[in-house]
Order: C-alpha cells, then structure tokens, then sequence
C-alpha cells in the first residue's frame, strides 16, 4: 500500500490513504471497506421494496417491467458517476443539464439532417459533452472562483448554445439510430439491456481507479485540502480539469440514452432540471457534499433507489407527488447519516 | 485598445438606448394614429401578442398565423414572450408592451391571477386588452380567443380513444404539470363523460408526468406493466402524446394498447403511421393565431363581434357575448390520414 504518501488533515478518517502508518494498524484501516455502511443500507433498502413492490404488484418482477426501470436510471447513474468525482474534489457541476441538451440536439439534428450511423452518432455526442466539459475544467481549474458559480454561469451558457440551435423549434424525425441503447427489443441483448451493461462497466472502471490506483486516491486528496494535496505533489489543476472533462463527457453519452428512451421529436426542454436529479442521486449514494469522501457504488445505487420510487409509486396506483416526498426524505436522511457519521469520527 | 473596446460598447448602449428611447415615442403616438411617420399608419392598428413562452413550436406556429392574418387585414403583428413559462419574465415584456402604447394587447398568461392588475395597468393605458389560448377570467380582458372548448377536448379524446378500443376496457391517462388548470378540467370532462357515454370502459388511473417526454414513457410503462389489463393510454399534453406512443411501440404492443393525446402533428406522426397511436387531439394552432390577429382588428375598430362572426379562411368560429368568448370551433383531429397536412 505504498500507492500514496497522502495524508490530508484528519487524516485518521476512514478514507485517507497512508503510507506512513503506525505498525499497529491494519490494512482494513488504509482503505474505506469496499462497501460503506450507507451502500449496505442502500442495498437492503432497494432489496426490500422490489421485494414488497414484487408482492404488491405480481408484474413489478418481470423482464418487462426491470429492464424498463434499470434502462430509466442509466442517464443519471452515469453522469452520477463524474458528478461524483467532481463532488469528491470539492467542487460541483450543475451544468450537466444543459450539457445534455446541448450534445442531444446536436447529435439529432445531425442523425436527421445526414442519417448519421450508431458509430459516429455516439462519438459526436460524447465529443461535445467532453468539448464543454473541458470549457467548465478551464474555467475551474484555472479560475479560481468556486465550481458552483462557474457551472451556473455555464448551465446558462450553454442552455443558450442549445437553444440556438434548436430555433424555436423542436427537432423532429429523428431516426431510431440510437434505439440501441433504448427499453425496446433493440436496446437489449440476451434480455440484458446495453444501456445498463454499459453504465455498470464504467462505474465498475470508475470505482476501480478511484479506490485501488494513485491517481484515483488523488481526486479525494484534492476534495479533502487542496493546498495540503497541492504540498504533497498532487497535480491539483490537472485533477480538477479532468473531473469536470470526465463528467461532460459521460453526460455526452448520457445525452444518446435521453435520445433512445425520448420519442421521435425532441423539446428544447431537454435535460432541463436534471443536473438535481444527478445530484440527489450523488448524495443519496453517500458521497459528502463537502469533498474529501465518496463512492461511485453509491451513486448509481441512489439513482437506481430513486427510479425504484418513481416506478414504485407508478405501479401502485400512488398518486405522483409522492416520490418528490420520498426522494426529499431519502437527501435529508442521507446527509444526516454523513453528518452523524463525522461527528462520530472527530469525537472519538 | 481595451480603452477603444470601452468605448465601442459605451457608443453602442447609448445607440440601444436611442432606439429604445425612439421606440416608446414612436408608438406611444400610435396609439393616437401617426406611428412611425408612414402614411399608413393611420389605419394599421398594431397588435401585440404575448405568449407563455417563446420558442416552443405552438406558439410559433400560432405567431405564423397571427402574421399571415395581419398581412392580409392590415394591420402590424408584434410578438414576444419569455424564454422559460415564468410569470415575472412574462409580466417585464407586457410592461414594455403598454410602455410602446401599442393599439391591441393578446396575453397567454402564465399565470392568470398575478397578469390580472397588469392588464387593468394596460387598459388604464387606453389598450385594448385580450387574451388567447389561456384566459385570465378574473381580469379586465375584453374577449378571450379560446382555441376549443374544455368539453369539446375531453370529450373527443374520449371518442377517439373509445373508437379505437371499441367502446370497453381500462385505460390511464400520463397528463402532465398537477396544477395545469386547462389539463386539470380536461381530464374531468374524460372522467364524466366516460362514465355517462362509455359505461363498460374505466379510467383506472391519472398519473403525472411534468413536460418531460422520458419521463412520460417511463410512467406509461409502468402503468402498462402494473396493469396487463389496460388497453388504453392518453398523453394529455404535447410531450406526454407522443411518449405514450413510444412506450407501446418499444413494448412491442402497438395494437393491444390503444393511446390517443394531445400532440403537434409532426410529432405525432411516425406514431400515427405505425398505429402506436390511434388519433391526435388538437386544434389547429396556425388558425387560432389567425383568429387572434382577426379579434384584435374587430377591438381596434371598436366593433362588435356578432354570434357567428365571419372570419376569412376560418369556418365555424362562434362567439360568446355574455362571458366574451370567442371560440375557434371543433378540436381537430389528427389521424394518419391528414397528419401530413400540417408542418408544425
């Protein structure tokens, strides 16, 4: 375990990596446990109401009714993920709205205007997230005005871009190009749908790096004191500029799977309020909204609770404004467990 | 060259604010008939339409018409509205509106209680003030250009969709904001006449979807997976339309589940050509700008509108004098059939 000299201050806490540690301490000390107890909790929870939703509607547990759900959460548990390292590092992005509806009507207005294929339509898509994506590092990595104000100045931005693009108009006939990564037969392989196979495969990637390599541990290096980090010879810019690229460029890829669920015609409301989505997602998964700490597991684990409570809700026959009642409570219960659970750490 | 930059710009707002300044003057005198120094000025009321929002495809479509029904009767069609349905943003563009002192005010209020002292406001202004598409009841509005009447939607969705499902069966409806006044009464004419025309069909359950079209599918699918019994679907406004056709077409049960809803017809048609949706309740958007551009010349004139006005290029328009409604007529219906007719 000699991947990091790191030791940021309160650096007894659970996620800081040492090499410098005492003799009497064990390697399950060095790292965080591979599954937090809120991803435990996470993981009963989402076990308990498939298994309550199974037995109040017979249909809840059938192919027809999963595969559904699990391709609904894809776009917010993979921009969850970047959302997540950005967050890790201290900072925010709440213009991953806006960077989905700008890389989706362009990549539909192109798929319209040319019939562009699969092949190229989800490169274009994924470029244009990482092209804003790289305008939100720039501005904050080298900035020096916190992430928060940057992202809404570019959520506004951008959602302009988008808009100009748009027309007044709405984009129609858009081909089912991207119906690959739709709930439809085309979007599944083996009953497994590859919107879904793609998104665990990159949270999969994403949890790897950040837990087991230096460079991952450097991300929350930098969310947890950027200047002891920037002491320590962490490249703190090059962290922070990545984190926002990454994001836009998952968000960019997000945008062919709001395509693929979407309809044939696309608004310029697209993506509008998503990046709350992403975040309550983020949060619900247990990464600390201060910095410093958190998992991708977590994230997509929160976004799949809160498709589960809207699905839920829906199958029930509940009446709608439920689930904003029961995600409101899922936030406010997490952040108190994150609350409590620093607490607990610096009394002892 | 910062200096010059500094320069430029300060020239350039002053500029701005000449027009600006030009632009008040300028119409302020309309009013009283010698706007802008033209010889027609005189006879060509200007008329001034305020939408909800600005941008979206209907009411662009309702500008269109608005335009080409001024170029023909004469007068000038003004039109701008708020990039985002807010009532503040919607509010700041009436205000420049009476500022201009334009002849004829149309308002699709956001919301109708807040917009209500404004028009007073307009009015005291000696503007004729109006509203279409959405009515603001409580205000001093002197006639409400009404796209269809709420019995006339709800219960030719309900036709459309019993049609199509041959008169029986269960079906749920994905409307869109709860608070949708327009939506909200609609979806009560559905219940009522359902219950009164259909009585072997049954509404099991209404189900909100905001005006996200992913989300809308996502919730028609889950209603179509809770209930194998239900054969019928309603998108009750223009993004839920097309994305309840899109969760039977990507269930693979086009023909077992029937769907109808209010959709443009460009977005309804690759849905209504693959018969993933039966029928598209709407109006046809284009006449009720139209419509508006022809109420706003009878209120300029002063002059009354009989009970069955006579509109040109638009058949069946009635009016109502006690409550001051005048009404495009019958909502139309989109099918496979007809759909390609229109471009919006």
């Amino acid at each position: 375990m000699s991947n990091s000299t790191l030791t940021p201050p309160g650096g007894a806490g659970s996620t800081a990596v040492s090499g410098r540690d005492g003799p009497g301490r064990g390697r399950g000390r060095v790292l965080p446990p591979p599954v937090t107890s809120q991803e435990t909790v996470l993981i009963v929870v989402i076990a308990l109401l498939w298994l309550v939703l199974s037995l109040a509607t017979p249909a809840f547990f059938t192919a027809g009714s999963i595969v559904p759900l699990l391709v609904a959460t894809t776009p917010i548990a993979l921009i969850g993920i970047g959302m997540t390292i950005v967050i890790i590092t201290g900072g925010i992005d709440v213009s991953v709205g806006s960077i989905v509806m700008v890389a989706s009507v362009i990549t539909a207005q192109t798929m319209v205007d040319t019939g562009l294929p699969l092949v190229l339509a989800v490169p274009l898509s994924i470029a244009v997230g990482g092209v804003l994506g790289l305008v939100n590092g720039v501005l904050i990595a080298y900035g020096r005005v916190h992430a928060i104000i940057i992202t809404f100045g570019t959520l506004n931005l951008f959602r302009f871009v988008g808009l100009q693009i748009f027309g007044s108009s709405t984009v129609e006939g858009i081909p089912r190009t991207l119906n690959f990564f739709g709930r439809g037969d085309a979007g599944r392989t083996l009953g497994i749908p590859h919107a879904f196979l793609i998104t665990i495969v990159i949270a999969a990637l994403a949890w790897y790096y950040l837990r087991h390599t230096a460079g991952g541990r450097h991300f929350y290096a930098v969310g947890g004191d950027a200047n002891a980090a920037r002491l320590a010879g962490v490249a703190v810019r090059a962290r922070v500029l990545s984190a926002y690229v990454v994001t836009g460029l998952l968000a960019g890829l997000a945008a062919c799977f709001v395509l693929a669920q979407g309809t044939s015609s696309l608004a310029a409301n697209v993506g509008s309020g998503l990046e709350l989505a992403v975040i309550a997602a983020v949060v619900i998964g247990g990464t600390s909204i201060t910095g410093g700490r958190g998992s991708v597991l977590g994230t997509v684990l929160g976004a799949l609770l809160v498709q589960t409570v809207a699905t839920g809700v829906t199958q029930l026959g509940w009446p709608t404004q439920l689930s904003s009642l029961f995600v409101g409570v899922f936030i406010i219960v997490a952040v108190g467990a994150d609350l409590l659970r620093r607490r607990t750490r610096s009394d002892s | 060259m910062r200096a010059h930059r500094y320069t430029t710009l300060a020239a350039g707002l002053a500029a701005a604010s000449l027009v600006l300044a030009g632009c008040g003057e300028g119409s302020g005198g309309s009013a009283t008939g010698d706007s802008g120094g033209e010889g027609g000025g005189d006879d060509q009321p200007t008329i001034a339409f305020v939408p909800k929002l600005q941008g979206i495809p209907y009411f662009e479509a309702m500008n269109t018409g608005g335009e080409q029904a001024c170029e023909e009767l004469g007068c000038e069609w003004l039109y701008q509205g708020p990039v985002e349905a807010d009532a503040a943003a919607q509010a700041d563009i009436v205000r420049s509106y009476i500022q201009q002192g334009v002849d004829v005010l149309f308002v699709a209020p956001n919301d109708p209680d807040s917009m209500a002292p404004l028009l007073q406001q307009a009015a005291d202004a000696g503007i004729a003030v109006a509203t279409t598409d959405t009515d603001a009841p409580d205000s001093v509005r002197e006639v409400f250009v009404s796209q269809a009447s709420t019995e006339g939607i709800g219960q030719t969705l309900t036709d459309e969709l019993m049609q199509a499902m041959g008169g029986s069966g269960r079906y749920a409806i994905v409307s869109c904001g709860e608070t949708a006044e327009n939506l909200n009464s609609w979806i009560e004419v559905q219940r009522e006449y359902t219950q009164s025309e259909y009585p072997d069909a049954e509404i099991t359950d209404v189900v909100y979807a905001g005006e996200d079209q992913t989300v809308a599918t996502q919730m028609a699918t889950d209603l179509m997976n809770s209930d194998p019994s239900l054969t019928g679907l309603v998108g009750e406004c223009t993004s839920s339309a097309p994305g309840v056709a899109q969760a039977v077409r990507d269930a693979g049960k086009i023909g077992q589940v029937q769907t109808v809803g209010l959709g443009t017809p460009n977005s309804m048609a690759p849905y209504l050509e693959d018969g993933s949706a039966a029928a598209s309740v709407l109006w046809d958007v284009e006449a009720l700008g139209e419509l508006t551009a022809w109420a706003g010349t009878q209120l300029a004139a002063g002059e009354e509108i009989s009970a069955s006005p006579d509109v040109p290029g638009i058949e069946g328009v009635t009016y109502d004098a006690e409550n001051n409604v005048l009404l495009l007529g019958d909502p139309l219906v989109l099918t496979a059939d007809n759909v390609g007719e229109y471009d919006y």
